[in-house]
Formats: structure tokens, sequence, C-alpha cells
């Protein structure tokens, strides 16, 4: 904790409401292997907290253990007022409330694009196929593809594949929306056409926690910065101070690195 | 283009460049030969010692199936290969079952795929051509006469001999034409007898190893007397050939011993029933056939002698009369076709084997004994069968066996067929056109197996048939069905098991599976008859073979199965099941509509193998005492009448067994390149 750098609090949207994420000094081990040490964090309503930081830090697994991908082993994790816990029906209840894309995609390649996106919402929220069709239909058109609907992923590009993702995610009509590492798998081209939803998305006040190495949409869209190090926070702040004035000698030499 | 003409470009080619064919040898069939065929020394060898096994391994496969082997056997039993002993009242619930089978797959067909107009009118052409082909043939091709000697003396070659009979009975349809001639064409000398062919009597066939063996030696003494002549022989050698020389002895020629056909046949024909003569006449090589024409259904006889000459014997060559079987069976009280009550009791049924004409009852008797019948083991056909004998002996009886049946089962293909194709068209959404059709098809394979079941073993009013008469083919596609439908469920379930997280119900998934799986199946059938009645003492009795036999085989496939379907959830990248867990499906949703769907679709050729082998292996339920298709096929080359027939009666079960077995492969490729299929793959 020491070794945490006080920085200025970053400036949330609506700061005076109770954090829609607590974690609490989480620890996570793979075998031995410490992932994650003592990472506690909040998050408020509608903010978009990046996180970066060079790969094995932990970045991943720390989102992942938000909706419980990845089981935490200490501390506490907190969603929308609920402790995850093995609780398989708290689980359930927080999933429902938490979107996640994947850098992989991870479509459904035998079902339609259609299919993909209404399945979860008429299996959990159980809506009846018409309400389901149409919310997809609208997030279809949101994300910019609706002409692709009742094609099979493995004819989409990896753009499109991702913002599908993206639609399937929000068809749960989430809280939350975790990314990833989004853009990882795709040719640089495509990459903007996805950022370009995500960016519509904060916009509209998803609260977002996003993992990526796109430090063009930290800097742009990012109330927050998370620097993640060996499994640690090691700093943290809103884009401009993180971006030119950081402290710690890893965020620095990590920097100046990738800029 | 622009940079083109920036650079002001000026030399333009306004003439058609000129096409040249590519050089002779680098393209088209020539090409792909020499390529394919004859690319380097080695495959050219391969090439001709390939060809030369195919060609001669066909030829003579061809060459035994059209000259030699003896279909009968297969026409004959063909109802105990298709369905066993199953009761005869309740026949018509498996026609019926055959033909809803074929009209869901036809809608199937239907539903999910197109038939070619080519197709359609080569099925067309061959249904056409079953029907036209038997009479055509019967009216080109007549079948050679069968042949029977007449005489008093005993026909000797080697430690056998053979007198001709006077009496021969044999059966005949009303209008039938017999005709009695003398056979010149086979007394004319030894040669003419040794390549005489078509149905023989036991006598004649004496003959005609005799004249075979004399033509023998008659050959062995110039071959012999040139080795003599020449001088690459050891002493030795020459003491042994000219002993040989001294030893053999030509015999007289048969047709002289015999006096063949130098002295007229007296014949008579007799009605069985009455024993009164119909018509009678001598026959001689120059007179006049003799041609009656029969009365009515029923037995006749034939008496035939040489009166001249007790030491002559005179071959008659008979058109009309041909062998048949005798079939004794005790027969249960019954209800007839129109109504009457067959009493019970026993009964005798002669079969005349060239078109299964059949008359029941006894022999006409003479003299207190029973006439000797013109009967199918005396009375082989011998010799070389040309093909016109193949085509009229086999061909047309086969094709008249099989073509009312084929036509009904492509009527019922074709109902299927456009019933899918019409619900379609009057009832599929625009953006969806096959989606009613294939709704309706998937229920329809899922209702079929209980109707079948339903059909076959009887339930509510129609009543229960007797599972140990269930046979033939009927078994088998019995065994596989329940087999297929009731290990899948169990093996996908099996393969969930081994993969769940909960520790007992893991372990005891992967204790049954590698125990079954280290078990042969004939040892899982030979414990299913002792110890599934312990399981379940309902299915102790006598009569529920069949059903220990599928528990059997549904236990050992479901293993099998279950690793299979376990390949295909392992091959799935983890990330599917991540996603599915992330927008919120429980476990049991995320297997049901994420993960087995593509662990499944993965397998589809494994699984596809695993039914075809399970098809295969049903055969092993002979070894506990089921008639199966091989079962039956063992039995029948086991009669009396049919013994030495057993590779035509597995040349035949091999033919059913690959053509379903192909037909299962041909539908797995096709579910695995459907366009939709293909498209789903990332």
């Amino acid at each position: 904790m020491s070794e945490l750098q006080e920085t200025p609090r970053a400036t949330s949207v609506l700061a005076d409401e109770e954090p829609i994420i607590i974690c609490r000094e989480v620890n996570k081990w793979f075998g031995d292997f410490h992932v994650l040490r003592d990472v506690s964090v909040d998050v408020q309503p509608q903010e978009v907290v990046v996180v970066i930081g060079p790969s094995g830090s932990g970045k991943s697994t720390f989102i992942r253990c938000i909706n419980r991908l990845e089981e935490h082993q200490e501390g506490q994790i907190i969603v929308d007022g609920i402790e995850m816990s093995h609780d398989i029906s708290n689980i359930a209840a927080i999933r429902r409330e938490i979107g996640m894309v994947f850098q992989q995609f991870n479509l459904f390649p035998h079902l339609t694009v259609l299919q993909n996106i209404s399945l979860a919402p008429m299996k959990v929220r159980q809506w009846p196929r018409e309400k389901a069709e149409a919310k997809a239909m609208e997030l279809l058109r949101r994300v910019g593809i609706p002409e692709q609907v009742n094609k099979y992923p493995g004819q989409l590009s990896g753009g499109q594949q991702q913002r599908v993702a993206i639609a399937r995610a929000l068809a749960m009509e989430p809280k939350i929306m975790l990314f990833d590492e989004p853009t990882s798998a795709l040719d640089p081209e495509m990459i903007k056409e996805v950022l370009d939803v995500m960016k519509e998305l904060a916009r509209s006040g998803m609260t977002m926690i996003v993992v990526t190495h796109e430090m063009g949409f930290a800097r742009e869209v990012a109330d927050r910065v998370l620097f993640f190090d060996h499994g640690r926070i090691v700093e943290q702040g809103t884009p401009e101070y993180f971006f030119t004035s950081a402290q710690h000698p890893r965020t620095k030499e990590f920097l100046s690195q990738i800029l | 283009m622009t940079t083109i003409h920036n650079k002001q470009i000026n030399a333009v080619n306004y003439e058609e460049p000129q096409t040249k064919s590519p050089p002779l040898l680098s393209v088209g069939p020539l090409a792909w030969i020499k390529n394919n065929l004859f690319g380097s020394l080695m495959d050219t060898i391969l090439t001709v010692v390939g060809a030369i096994v195919i060609v001669s391994a066909v030829t003579a496969f061809f060459t035994w199936a059209l000259a030699g082997a003896n279909w009968f056997v297969i026409i004959f039993n063909m109802r105990q290969f298709l369905i066993g002993r199953f009761e005869p009242w309740a026949e018509w619930r498996v026609q019926l079952l055959a033909l809803l089978v074929i009209a869901v797959l036809g809608w199937a067909v239907g539903a999910w795929s197109r038939i070619s107009r080519g197709v359609f009118i080569f099925l067309l052409v061959i249904t056409a051509l079953l029907f036209v082909l038997p009479p055509v043939i019967r009216a080109v091709v007549p079948l050679s006469p069968s042949f029977v000697s007449a005489g008093e003396t005993a026909i000797a070659y080697g430690s056998v001999a053979q007198q001709p009979l006077a009496q021969l009975g044999f059966i005949g349809r009303e209008g039938e034409v017999i005709t009695l001639r003398v056979a010149r064409e086979y007394s004319q000398n030894d040669r003419a007898l040794a390549n005489s062919f078509s149905f023989v009597d036991s006598p004649l066939n004496t003959l005609r190893n005799a004249a075979e063996n004399r033509l023998t030696i008659e050959a062995r003494i110039p071959e012999i007397e040139r080795l003599l002549a020449g001088d690459a022989l050891t002493p030795n050698q020459r003491a042994l050939l000219t002993a040989d020389l001294e030893r053999l002895e030509v015999p007289p020629p048969v047709t002289e011993t015999y006096h063949l056909n130098e002295f007229p046949a007296q014949v008579r024909l007799l009605d069985g029933a009455t024993m009164e003569p119909i018509s009678e006449a001598l026959l001689s090589g120059e007179s006049e056939p003799l041609s009656v024409t029969l009365p009515r259904d029923g037995w006749y006889v034939l008496e035939k002698t040489v009166p001249d000459n007790p030491e002559a014997v005179t071959l008659i060559a008979a058109e009309g009369i041909y062998p048949m079987l005798e079939r004794s069976f005790t027969r249960s009280a019954s209800i007839g076709p129109d109504g009457e009550t067959i009493a019970a009791g026993r009964v005798t049924q002669y079969i005349r084997m060239t078109d299964i004409f059949l008359v029941e009852g006894g022999r006409p008797r003479i003299e207190g004994t029973d006439v000797p019948f013109e009967n199918i083991v005396e009375n082989q056909y011998r010799g070389a069968r040309p093909l016109h004998d193949y085509l009229s002996l086999y061909l047309a009886p086969f094709f008249q066996q099989i073509n009312t049946g084929f036509l009904w089962l492509l009527i019922a293909g074709i109902i299927g067929y456009w019933g899918a194709r019409l619900t379609d068209k009057y009832f599929s959404p625009v953006e969806k056109p096959r989606l009613r059709s294939q709704r309706i098809a998937f229920w329809l394979f899922i209702a079929l197996p209980p109707v079948a079941f339903i059909l076959v073993a009887g339930f509510g009013i129609l009543p229960p048939t007797s599972p140990p008469l269930w046979g033939g083919l009927l078994l088998t596609m019995l065994l596989t069905v329940v087999g297929i439908v009731v290990s899948f469920p169990l093996g996908v379930a099996l393969a969930l098991g081994r993969r769940s997280s909960l520790p007992v119900v893991k372990g005891a998934s992967i204790a049954y599976i590698e125990l079954v799986r280290g078990v042969p199946l004939i040892t899982v059938l030979l414990m299913a008859m002792v110890l599934v009645p312990f399981v379940a003492p309902w299915l102790g009795g006598p009569d529920t073979g069949p059903y220990r036999a599928m528990v059997a085989v549904t236990l050992f496939s479901a293993a099998y199965l279950a690793e299979n379907v376990r390949g295909g959830l392992q091959s799935l990248p983890p990330g599917q099941e991540e996603a599915a867990k992330a927008l919120g499906l429980s476990a049991w949703q995320a297997t049901l509509f994420i993960t087995l769907p593509q662990a499944l679709r993965a397998v589809i050729p494994a699984l596809v193998g695993q039914f075809i082998s399970l098809f295969k292996d049903t055969s092993l339920v002979t070894i506990v005492g089921l008639m199966d298709l091989t079962d039956v096929a063992q039995t029948v080359v086991n009669q009396n009448e049919f013994l030495g027939l057993r590779r035509e009666a597995f040349v035949f079960i091999s033919i059913v067994y690959f053509v379903f077995s192909y037909v299962m492969a041909m539908v797995s490729r096709r579910i695995e390149e459907s366009g939709s299929g293909a498209a789903r793959r990332i």
C-alpha cells in the first residue's frame, strides 16, 4: 500500500452517489502465483475506468473477477450492492447486470447474429421473442450493422463481430460493461469502428471498465485511468494527470515505451 | 490508368491477342492420365498391378454371380431375410412401418435438401424396369428346358450308379404348356454331353461326369506320348509316365455305351389327382415334340421308359417341368384372406423354384408310395449357366418379387417429399422458406421410433407379436434404431457427467464408461441375457430376448458415444462457455444452447461412425440366439435344400449391410457439408 501514490481523486460524474462496484483488498492466486494483490477500487455509476498495464500484470484477471469468471480468494467485491460469494443465485443476479466483451469476441458460431443477441434476454430475462428480437434490431442499428442480422458470425469481419458482441452484451440491459482488450485481436482499420461504438456508449452514461492498450481512447473517454503492475494498482488518476504527470517510475517507464 | 496516361505511353496493341492451345499433354484427359496414372515408374507399376487385381477380382465375382451362383436361396428366403419368422397376420404392420419410414425420409429430403430431376428420373426408370423387365425377359429368352433321362439301365461312373426314374412327379399351373422332346443336342458325342447345362437329373449328371472323365483321359494320352517322344525326361520320369500310359485306357464313348437317344422313349403324362393319362407319345430323335396344355393347377406325373432296349438311355428335354422344394411345417389355426378358418395341422407345400408357384398337400401316390419328384437337390442346375438363363431364372423373379414393394416405397417417398415442399410453399414465412417443413421433420423423427416400436411389438388395439419371432433385417433395424435413439441421450448425459464438477457424478460416469469400454460386446450381450433379469425382472421371461439384446447394445454404445461427445466438448474454445456465463445463462442453459450443439456438430463423423458400427455389431446377437440378418443367412444355408450356398447368402447380406451403412455415411457427409453448417464454422 505504501507504494501507492497519492493522486488526485478522479472526478466522478456523480461523485456523491454510492459506488456501483466496490473492491476491497482483493487477492487472488493461480496456484502459488499471486495475481492480484490487495486491489482496492471503487467505481461510481456512469464512470468510465480504463485499466492499462503490461501483460501479465493482472488487469484481465481483475475485471474477470468482477463478474466472477475468476474467483477471488481474499477480500470483497460488491457489485450493485450484492457481494460476490459462492452463492450461485448471487452470481447469476450480478452477471445479469454486467455485460462483458472479450478479446476473441466469443460469439456463438452456430447461431445467427440475431440469435446471438436475443438468446440471453429470452432465456435469462424471459422476454418474449418479439421483444428480444426488436431489442436486438435496435442494438444492431446502434452499432451500425443492421444488415448483418441473419448472417452467421463466421461470415462477418472481426470488427463487425466485435460490434455484434457489444450488442449482445447490451441486449441484457446491463448496468455495467466490462471490456477485456476489445480491440487487440482486430486489424488496425477495424479498431476505429469498435472504438467509435464504445465512445458512443460511454457518452450515453454507461458504467464501463475497459482493459485496453488504446491510449487515445483512454485519453479521450476515460474518467479515470488505473495502472496495473505485478497484480496491484500502482497509480491511478484522471487521463490528464496520468498522461502528463504520472509519478511512479514504473508508470513512467510503461508510458515511455508505448507513447 | 491515369499513370499510364501521364507517362504518355503510346505503344497500343489493337489486335486481338492470339489464343494458343496448351500443349497436348498439359490439360485434358490425356494429361490427367499421364499425371495421375503413369507419373513415374513406381506410379506406373502401381497402376498396372492395381488394375490387374481389380479387373481379375471383379471378373471373377461377376463370372461366379452370373454363371455359377444359385440365387434361388435368396429369392426363396426373402421373407426370412427381411422379417424372419414374424407373424404373417401382423406383416401389414411392418409394411406400413416401411412406408412410414420412407415417407419421413422423403419429407426430410424435401425439408433439408432437394432431389435433382436426374435422380428422380433415375428412380422412375428403375421402377419401370422392375416392372417391364420380367415379362420381357420371359418373352424374349425362354428358360432352358430341364433334362431328364429314361431307361432301365443303371448309369455307372466310379462308385456311383444311378438308374433313371420311371416316374417323376411335378407341379404345374393351369394353361401351362409342357413340351417334351428327345434331347438330340447332347447325344452327338461326349463333348456335347460334357458341356450340357441346365437342370439335369442325377443319372444325366452321372453321364456328364463320365463323358468329362473320358475326354480328360483322351487328352492325357497324346500328351504323355508327346513327352515320351521328346528327350527332356529323366529315366525315372520316363518310367513313371510309361507305367501311366499302360494303365490309361480310354473307355468307349459314353454316348455309345448307353445307346444315347438311339431308341425312342415312351412318355406318358398323368394327372396327379386322378392318375388318368392325359397324353402319351413315343419320342424319337425324328418325331415331333409332344406338347400338352395342363388342364388345372396341381400335380402331374411323367412316366418315361425306353421299351425297345433295356440297355439304352434316352434323354428328354422337358420345357415346363422345373425343380421344386418340399416344405413341411405345423401351422396354427388362423383366418385366411377370405375370412375362412384355416385349421391347424401339419402342412406340406411344394414350391417351384423358377417362379415360386406353390401347391399345398401331399404328393400323388403310386402303389402305396409317394411318387419321386423333380426336386432342387436331385435336379440341380449343372454346367456353365448362359446369361439368358441367369436373366430368366434369377433376375426376372427377383425383380418381380421386389417391384411392387419398391413402387409403394417410391410412392411413400414422393408423398413425403412433396408434403414437405408443399408445406413450405403454403405455410413457411418468406424469410425462412423451409421453417415449417424442418420443424415438422424434426417432430416426425421424434415420433417415428415410438410409432415403429408400437407397430412392431403391438400396443393397445394392435395385438402383441411374439418377440422371439422378430428376425432378419427387421430385428437388425430394431436393435440399431433402439440402440441409437436410447444410447444417444445416455451417451450425452455420460459425457456431461464425466465433465461434471460433482465428484460422485463424475466418478460414476468415468467408472461406467471405462468398464463398458473394457468389455467386448459379445460378453456384454451374454451378460445381459443372464444379468438384466436381476435388475429388471420383467425382462426375464423367455420371450424377452430381443429386449435384453437391446439393453446390451444400448448400454454398450452409450459408453462409446459418451467418449465421442466428450471429444467434441473438449474441442470447443473455453471462451464459448465464458461468454455464455457472462451473459447470465445458467450452466444448464449454457450446455443446452451453446456448448452441446456445437460439440455434437463437431463430432458428427464420429457419431455416425459409431452408429454404423452399432448397426454392424448387431450381427453379434446371433450368439445369444436371436435371428438377425446374419443368423437368418446361417440358418438358411444349413437347410438341406440350400447346403453349399453359403457364398450366395453371405454375399447378399453383405450387400444389405453395405447399402444401409453407406447411406448413413452419405447422410452424415451431407450434414457436414450442408451450406449453413459450413458457414457456422469460424
